[in-house]
């Protein structure tokens, strides 16, 4: 027997909150990151298990590009946390908002 | 292709004299200004067309249409052409562009190639501007002497010159959006399939308008008018759209005072004479009396200005708010002499408002103030360049056997017999009231600065100006009093361009 | 014959050359350009007179030259196009003003020798290519055969009088005289210029002569009862007429619009003589007399001239009684002369008129210039106060003076009796019939009185008595460039009144008044531009005290009585040794005299009490309301964004938060509209 769609979607469903619920709530910019991570990966789930749903392998193909994507996504970021903390001693998210006007 | 070269030689021009060395950039972009003024001249003794431009019974001059870019239903084309009405505006751009070039040899003295440059640029926009037929190119044209003149006064300019590039900027574009929008409104209404002013107009004439989004033809007619009047108006400008224009010339460099009064202006009074006293009779018919309220608001509010003005800049800048109001005047007129006589007023005005910018910047270059209380006397230290001033402020006060007074005599003759205009005697003696206020400024501002004891605030030595700063006052002043002994030089080719105008309206 | 007409233009160009040559070259010349000068118009005047002797033997000419401009303009009559030309029109009125403007610009120019370059001037040049300027526009004035080219130079004349009043530009006085002799005068040809664009748009023409005419076109509408913009025809054309007549009464310096000419006294003197005295100022009256037809088309036009010219006949030689410059009470004079004319034409005396204009540019020109003779001995002085005893100095300077004296004050037999007899004449009978116009008269009358005082007040103080100053001990000799226009002057001061001695003929039935025939065309001319054609026209009839013969008697007693009574009682007072200043007797009139009836200061305050402040309130008004609602409207949208703006707060937390609310607001509107809750 297969597990059905719906447990797949519910899974990526509270990945994704909990992935949301740290990008709203940290002010670590690590956490940020991995936040977002989360949140990719709610969205590999959904790929995947709908690619499994439809029998169809694109969705699959799609996870793996996200997931290389991902990779290069916490090359950078972590470059630009790396930065944040070279300029500002922190690498907390609401200290760097000069550029903002 | 004459006119293709003209524009072709004052754009590459331009690009040359950007990339030249700035210690040659000025006597470089005058030489190659006279090429398109000797070219001009000669398309002005070549003339062959006659009618009017937009209308049908006429023969163009040195017309040529070529399909530029097909956009579904409609065609854009490259369309050029003169008649008389624009003929004697492109050869105004031309020989003021020469003499505008020499006059600032002595007051521009940092990145002058790149200035020159922007003057080239701008001749040959609004060259463009004045023979271009089809809507597309000619709003391209239009468009496009904005930004160097925005450069020229943002860049060269005086104290204040970000503030008034920037209004000046944003103004004149902002209308010019309410004009394009309103156009195009117009052509999607209209039974055309092509942007080309003729066939905008014809379908105009045959019948208007459909309903377009739910307004009836009429409607959208009445509309568009007001639209693009307004969005001219700014251009023009007409009072109460007019405050750009004190800032953008007390602000500008002389050499692009002399454009700006000179020819930049006259693109609104061309544009309202081309498209709305054009295309739109009935609703001028309509729009009548107010039109003639705000041409007269125009001169008499615009002269008293002038009048409390102490900047002789300002004083020249708010006199060209009054005498644009004489060509609206004109306009609305709706009779041969009336409509006529603006254009002749677009020509004279340029030369004169010209002759004054040039003069009052001599007089700047010499003193360093434009302030009629900082100084008097100067008629004792410079009496060439200070006779000139005298000469082109009675030119502007419409003193007869120069143009000024040809054109406004035209005008109020034109308006008086007006069949359009109710009440026209009433309206013509108002704004005729213009000629004792500018007279009025005029001598204030001569007799407190040119006369008297010599007395200057500024610590500067005041000799004689020199050569290539009196030369080009020479030179317009020679034409000025030529276009004022015999009108007929031009008015003969305007008159024929108007004729098609009344009599496709219906006034004839 | 022809040839004299042929060579009118060259009237009118050589002096035009004149100007040319010596604005380039009269630094290089000798006399400075005075030469040009002197010779162009020797040559105009050679060859006006060649052009009065064609006409004499029964010529006229008219002839257009250029078309101006030319055009499509349905007239209110229904003329379909109108021409706007350059031509002449020669006929007996022209021809003698053509003469007298001659004349008087070649003796100017002879006499400016001595009163410009003996004395040393600067600037000569740019003088002489003034006067020369004013020469050719004058003449082109008088010769103009429309109304458009007439208004054209009657501006031009404005400009020259403009640049001689400030000649000395350096001074702060002459270059505020000159800007008001413009200003006002253009204020009078404000209304000009509105009455000639309204007579072109009205008839569809603007010559003065022929069936093409716009006098003959609107005596036609009158009589076809014609509506001419919403007016009867008699209406429009006296509102046509009055317009006109405001440049006339601008140019002429009559009330309201006198106050520049006695500040146009800033100017040499000779500019006095030929501009303002003689010629220029002259030139609003010839233009009532050019269209005289006109006018004589509407009763309510001429009453008006009649009185304007009355009124300031006696209102400006009331003040010319007070003032102690010498060159102010001529001025004064010539307002009040030009008023006499005015009064002539007004009651229909077209010969009165013009023979007055002609013996007053004669003899006002032989004052103004009597008195730049005087200004030269006296070192520049122009104070009367400081003079005296310069008779026996200066004889030809006196003898001359007092003939034009005698002349204004019209004692007879000088020329201005003759003029000034025949207009009060004209006002009298006319008045006998219409009596409103009596008061005209009276007014009129009142005023040689006056003339008679101040004139000799003027000539004792100047020349009598003894000298009180050093200047007018030890005067400055003159030379013959002096003399010989102020004998010239002198003799036609004397005798140009045989040219028409109206009174003589009506005493004697002696055929002599040739002026009145020279005017009605009787040697050469166009008949409808006659006296007698005039005549046909003027609405007024005539009436006598007793007849013709008794009338003219009393009339010619009364004024002559009064001019000798005015003379007399100046001698009283003013021929003595140490004369006293009697008119601070006057007490507060004198105040009011001196002022001018304050009529300076009224037009002052309207230019700077009134329109200055409107001026500055409608500035304030511009630069608060309208350009601050442009400048609200960037200040509106720089504020607004200045508020949204803060929406970026560059923390990232937010920015996701705003992502998250807006996904969900979009759901939920998307959600609400597609019924998903329904």
């Amino acid at each position: 027997m297969t597990v059905g769609i719906e447990y797949y979607v519910l899974l990526s469903l509270a990945l994704f909150c909990i992935g949301l619920f740290g990008v709203l709530t940290r002010r670590n910019a690590l956490m940020f990151l991995m936040s977002v991570e989360l949140m990719l990966n709610a969205a590999n789930i959904n790929l995947i298990a709908f690619a499994f749903y439809h029998g169809n392998l694109t969705g699959q193909v799609f996870a793996l590009f996200t997931m290389a994507l991902a990779a290069a996504e916490v090359a950078v970021g972590l470059g630009i946390i790396l930065v944040l903390y070279r300029n500002f001693r922190d690498v907390d998210v609401t200290v760097p908002s000069e550029m903002r006007w | 292709m004459m006119i293709e070269t003209i524009l072709a030689v004052t754009f590459a021009g331009a690009l040359l004299t950007f990339l030249a060395p700035n210690r040659i950039a000025g006597k470089l972009a005058f030489a190659i200004s006279l090429i398109p003024a000797g070219l001009s001249l000669w398309l002005f003794t070549a003339f062959d067309g006659s009618g009017n431009a937009l209308l049908e019974g006429g023969e163009l001059a040195f017309e040529n249409r070529t399909t530029w870019i097909e956009l579904g239903a409609y065609e854009i084309s490259w369309y050029v052409g003169v008649d008389g009405i624009s003929l004697p505006l492109v050869v105004l751009t031309t020989i003021l562009t020469t003499l505008a070039i020499m006059s600032s040899w002595t007051p521009i003295d940092i990145r002058e190639s790149q200035f020159y440059g922007l003057v080239l640029f701008i001749e040959a926009n609004l060259i463009g501007v004045f023979v271009a037929l089809d809507f597309f190119m000619w709003f391209i044209f239009w468009e496009a002497v904005l930004i160097p003149m925005y450069l020229l006064i943002g860049v060269w300019g005086g104290p204040r010159r970000k503030y008034a590039a920037i209004k000046f900027f944003i103004y004149t574009n902002v209308a010019s959006l309410v004009m394009f929008a309103a156009f195009i409104a117009l052509v999607f209404s209209l039974d055309v399939s092509s942007f080309g002013l003729p066939e905008v107009t014809q379908a105009m004439l045959n019948g208007g308008p459909d309903a377009f989004a739910g307004v009836a033809g009429s409607t959208v007619a009445s509309l568009v008018f007001i639209a693009m009047f307004l969005g001219f108006a700014v251009k023009v400008p007409v009072v109460p759209f007019h405050t750009w224009l004190p800032d953008a010339h007390v602000e500008a460099p002389t050499p692009a005072s002399v454009l700006l009064a000179g020819v930049l202006l006259k693109m609104g009074t061309y544009a309202l004479l081309r498209f709305n006293f054009t295309m739109f009779p009935d609703q001028v018919e309509t729009y009548a009396i107010p039109i003639a309220v705000i041409a007269v608001i125009s001169v008499i509010y615009g002269a008293m200005l002038a009048l409390a003005q102490t900047d002789l800049k300002r004083i020249v800048a708010y006199s060209s708010v009054s005498s644009m109001g004489y060509v609206i005047l004109g306009l609305i007129a709706y009779t041969h002499f009336g409509v006529g006589g603006a254009t002749f007023q677009m020509v004279s005005h340029g030369l004169i408002s010209g002759l004054m910018f040039m003069a009052v910047g001599v007089i700047y270059n010499a003193t360093h103030t434009r302030m009629v209380t900082d100084m008097s006397g100067m008629a004792d230290k410079m009496p060439i360049a200070v006779g000139i001033l005298i000469a082109g402020a009675f030119g502007y006060m419409g003193l007869p056997l120069m143009s000024g007074f040809a054109a406004e005599y035209f005008i109020f003759f034109g308006a008086f017999g007006s069949e359009v205009l109710s009440y026209a005697p009433v309206f013509t003696a108002l704004a005729m009231f213009g000629i004792v206020i500018v007279a009025g400024y005029l001598l204030f501002a001569m007799q407190r600065t040119l006369f008297g004891p010599y007395r200057l605030e500024t610590d500067y030595e005041v000799g004689r100006a020199p050569l290539h700063d009196i030369a080009p006052m020479f030179v317009l002043l020679g034409l000025i009093i030529a276009l004022g002994v015999a009108p007929e030089l031009i008015f003969d080719m305007i008159l024929d361009a108007v004729d098609p105008i009344l009599e496709f309206g219906g006034e004839a | 014959m022809e040839t004299a007409f042929e060579l009118a233009p060259a009237i009118v160009l050589l002096p035009l050359a004149a100007f040319v040559v010596a604005l380039l070259f009269g630094n290089y010349m000798p006399k400075k350009g005075a030469l040009a000068g002197i010779v162009a118009t020797a040559g105009s005047l050679l060859l006006s007179l060649y052009v009065m002797a064609a006409v004499a033997t029964g010529g006229q000419h008219q002839e257009t030259y250029f078309t101006w401009a030319a055009g499509d303009a349905v007239s209110e009559t229904g003329v379909p196009t109108i021409e706007f030309t350059f031509g002449t029109l020669l006929d007996p009125l022209s021809a003698l003003m053509l003469v007298i403007v001659s004349l008087i610009a070649f003796l100017v120019h002879v006499f400016s020798l001595g009163y410009m370059n003996d004395e040393g001037e600067t600037g000569l040049p740019r003088y002489y290519a003034e006067l020369g300027l004013f020469t050719f526009s004058m003449l082109a004035f008088v010769i103009a055969d429309n109304l458009l080219m007439a208004f054209m130079f009657f501006e031009l004349v404005g400009l020259c009088s403009y640049l001689l009043i400030g000649f000395w530009f350096r001074t702060e006085s002459a270059p505020s005289a000159a800007k008001k002799a413009f200003l006002v005068t253009r204020f009078g040809d404000y209304f000009f210029l509105l009455g000639v664009v309204a007579i072109g748009a009205t008839f569809g023409t603007l010559a003065f002569q022929g069936d093409g005419s716009f006098v003959a076109a609107a005596g036609e509408a009158i009589d076809n009862g014609e509506t001419l913009f919403g007016f009867g025809a008699e209406t429009w054309v006296t509102i046509t007429g009055l317009l006109v007549l405001g440049g006339v009464i601008g140019k002429s310096a009559q009330f309201p619009l006198h106050t520049w000419l006695p500040d146009a006294m800033e100017g040499p003197t000779t500019v006095s003589a030929l501009i303002h005295a003689a010629t220029m100022v002259a030139a609003g009256v010839y233009l009532v007399a050019r269209m005289f037809g006109y006018y004589a088309l509407s009763p309510t036009a001429l009453g008006i001239i009649a009185f304007v010219g009355g009124f300031t006949a006696l209102f400006a030689a009331t003040m010319g009684v007070v003032k102690d410059d010498i060159k102010q009470v001529l001025a004064y004079s010539t307002i009040s002369q030009y008023g006499y004319m005015m009064l002539g034409l007004g009651v229909g005396g077209y010969v009165a008129g013009v023979f007055h204009l002609m013996n007053h540019a004669f003899f006002k020109a032989l004052l103004f210039l009597g008195a730049g003779a005087v200004i030269v001995l006296m070192h520049h002085e122009q104070d009367m106060w400081k003079m005296g005893g310069l008779k026996d100095k200066a004889p030809i300077v006196y003898y001359t003076f007092l003939a034009g004296a005698l002349a204004l004050a019209g004692i007879v037999p000088f020329s201005g009796f003759w003029s000034k007899d025949e207009i009060l004449f004209d006002a009298i009978i006319v008045g006998l019939n219409e009596p409103i116009f009596l008061a005209a008269y009276a007014m009129g009358l009142l005023a040689v009185f006056f003339t008679g005082f101040y004139t000799f007040r003027m000539v004792f103080l100047t020349f009598h008595g003894e000298p009180r100053s050093d200047a007018a001990r030890d005067p400055h000799p003159v030379s013959w460039n002096i003399k010989f226009p102020l004998l010239t002057l002198g003799v036609l001061a004397l005798v140009a009144g045989i040219a028409n001695l109206a009174p003589v003929y009506k005493l004697t039935g002696l055929e002599i008044t040739y002026l009145e025939f020279w005017l009605d065309g009787q040697y050469g001319g166009y008949a409808d531009l006659t006296y007698s054609a005039y005549g046909d026209t003027v609405p007024f009839g005539t009436d006598y005290i007793g007849s013709e013969t008794i009338t003219l008697l009393i009339a010619a007693g009364l004024g002559l009585g009064l001019a000798v009574g005015g003379a007399v009682f100046a001698m009283v007072l003013y021929n003595v040794p140490e004369p006293e200043p009697h008119t601070e007797n006057l007490g507060s009139a004198r105040t009011v005299l001196r002022s001018n009836y304050y009529q300076d200061e009224y037009q002052v305050w309207l230019a700077e009490n009134l329109t200055l402040p409107l001026a500055r309130a409608a500035d304030r008004f511009d630069q608060t309301v309208i350009d601050g609602v442009v400048n609200g409207v960037s200040s509106v949208s720089l504020f607004g964004s200045g508020r949204m703006k803060r929406l970026q707060t560059g923390v990232v937390t937010n920015y996701a938060a705003l992502l998250i609310v807006g996904f969900i607001v979009l759901l939920v509107v998307l959600g609400v509209l597609g019924g998903w809750f329904v």
